[in-house]
């Protein structure tokens, strides 16, 4: 059932190193570069997500101001009633 | 070679090639673990389902107090009563992000898997709405009265048969009993469906964000996506839990702790939040058959989604076009919701009538649009084969 190890693909001339886990911190640089990268992942998507979100919310707001505000009589017409 | 009992056993081969020796890519992110908690949401919504089961009885009599002697005498019964409700709004969560991972990151490529992801979200959302039925409350038999009645405006056809799925002239016993034997079959449906999904992911194997062949970097599924799924897991259940123990009727409606009366209609008739961006699509529409046709129009569009990818670029990580679009569709999913919630008063009938048409105008139209305009944009030099 789909390709196994072994049969996945077929690469020459690539070079692996690794370290063994007992051989390094757990979390190294977990928030020396992390949060760093973090930010920038976030500097990145933000002007995509952000004045969307924003710009609904207004309009959440406004919304329910308005049905409000149309539920009620308006003040002005009854100024100037006896 | 020592002989390894997971790969020669008929049926523990199976299991090891779905969930240990599976070649899994290295870099599949969070939005990865939808899958499995998916999988493990059906599984505790067929446990506690099945344990509200043995005390429910499907009578319009009995049913409603039947639920609130499972809730008070029945051992944990209120556990599992909470448990089964919230699991359901996390089933529909896990799901939408789930579809939204789809979308993202164009795995509706996979199209067998696709197809069947969407058959699964169909097969869930008739369960849940026949599940929501079972309590007989107010909300129960109000929201099934709606819904059934919509099918009534098929041509033709549409005056006999809701009757048919009825069984008499309106929503009474008969359709209790029957929606009570469907929503306990429905599930080991959606059960086969995920097997059958899942075999066909596996043909080719998991997609992952960079949208790049990943065989020249695969890891096995055990211990990383073990482990990691297990955390997504954890997660999970504390979310669960939280609800279920803190705020169980948070998600809910008022009105369904009041038994279903057929003579006292509710003053705002509505589904749960799961289903409320469907109902703001159906409301939208003056017509009955036009709303309901694209109510179901809002469901069944998902089918076209491999056939309106235009992009070279697999998925929407280097396609900033497309990633406005996707989140400007979220966006609109996240008001439709919020508006099929609402009474039909201005201003929210102009919302929500201009948030449906803006559905199906970024599904339809300005998606494949941005695809063109940015492979004539980019000139990439390593196209994803199909």
């Amino acid at each position: 059932m789909g390709p196994e190890f072994g049969r996945l693909a077929y690469v020459r001339h690539i070079i692996t190193y690794s370290l063994s886990p007992f051989e390094q911190r757990p979390f190294a640089k977990y928030f020396s570069v992390g949060l760093p990268n973090l930010w920038r992942r976030f500097r990145g998507q933000v002007l995509r997500v952000g004045p969307l979100f924003m710009a609904g919310y207004a309009l959440y707001l406004w919304a329910i101001e308005e049905e409000q505000r149309l539920k009620r009589k308006n003040p002005a017409d009854y100024v100037n009633d006896e | 070679m020592t002989h390894q009992l997971r790969k020669s056993h008929p049926i523990i081969k199976l299991i090891n090639r779905s969930l240990i020796d599976l070649p899994t890519p290295s870099n599949i992110s969070a939005w990865w673990n939808f899958g499995s908690l998916l999988g493990l949401t059906l599984l505790i919504q067929i446990l506690t389902g099945f344990f509200l089961m043995m005390h429910f009885s499907s009578s319009d009599t009995l049913a409603f107090s039947s639920v609130s002697y499972t809730s008070r005498e029945v051992w944990f019964g209120w556990l599992i009563r909470n448990l089964h409700t919230n699991g359901a709004s996390l089933f529909f969560m896990f799901i939408f992000l789930h579809i939204g991972r789809g979308l993202y990151y164009t795995s509706y490529l996979h199209e067998s898997t696709w197809n069947i992801g969407v058959i699964m979200l169909l097969l869930l959302m008739a369960t849940a709405f026949m599940g929501y039925v079972l309590p007989w409350g107010q909300m129960s038999f109000w929201g099934a009265t709606v819904i059934t009645n919509l099918l009534s405006a098929t041509p033709y056809v549409g005056s006999t048969v809701v009757p048919w799925i009825w069984g008499g002239p309106s929503v009474d016993n008969a359709t209790l009993t029957r929606f009570t034997a469907l929503h306990f079959l429905l599930p080991f449906a959606l059960l086969a469906s995920l097997i059958t999904h899942l075999i066909f992911l596996h043909e080719r194997g998991s997609f992952n964000p960079l949208g790049i062949s990943p065989n020249a970097d695969k890891i096995p599924f055990h211990p990383y996506f073990t482990m990691k799924d297990a955390l997504g897991a954890a997660l999970a259940a504390s979310s669960l839990l939280i609800l279920a123990l803190y705020l169980p009727a948070l998600l809910g409606d008022p009105e369904n702790f009041t038994p279903a009366n057929s003579m006292i209609t509710p003053t705002h008739i509505k589904p749960e939040w799961y289903f409320l961006f469907a109902y703001a699509i159906l409301r939208s529409i003056p017509n009955k058959l036009g709303g309901v046709l694209a109510m179901f129009s809002s469901i069944l569009v998902l089918f076209l989604m491999p056939a309106l990818h235009t992009a070279k670029q697999q998925p929407m990580s280097m396609r900033p076009m497309s990633q406005l679009l996707f989140w400007a569709l979220t966006l609109d999913f996240l008001l439709l919701t919020w508006i099929g919630g609402q009474p039909v008063n201005p201003p929210y009938i102009l919302i929500g009538q201009t948030a449906s048409l803006f559905y199906f105008i970024i599904i339809l139209i300005l998606m494949p649009m941005a695809g063109l305009l940015e492979n004539k944009m980019v000139e990439p030099t390593y196209v994803t084969p199909k």
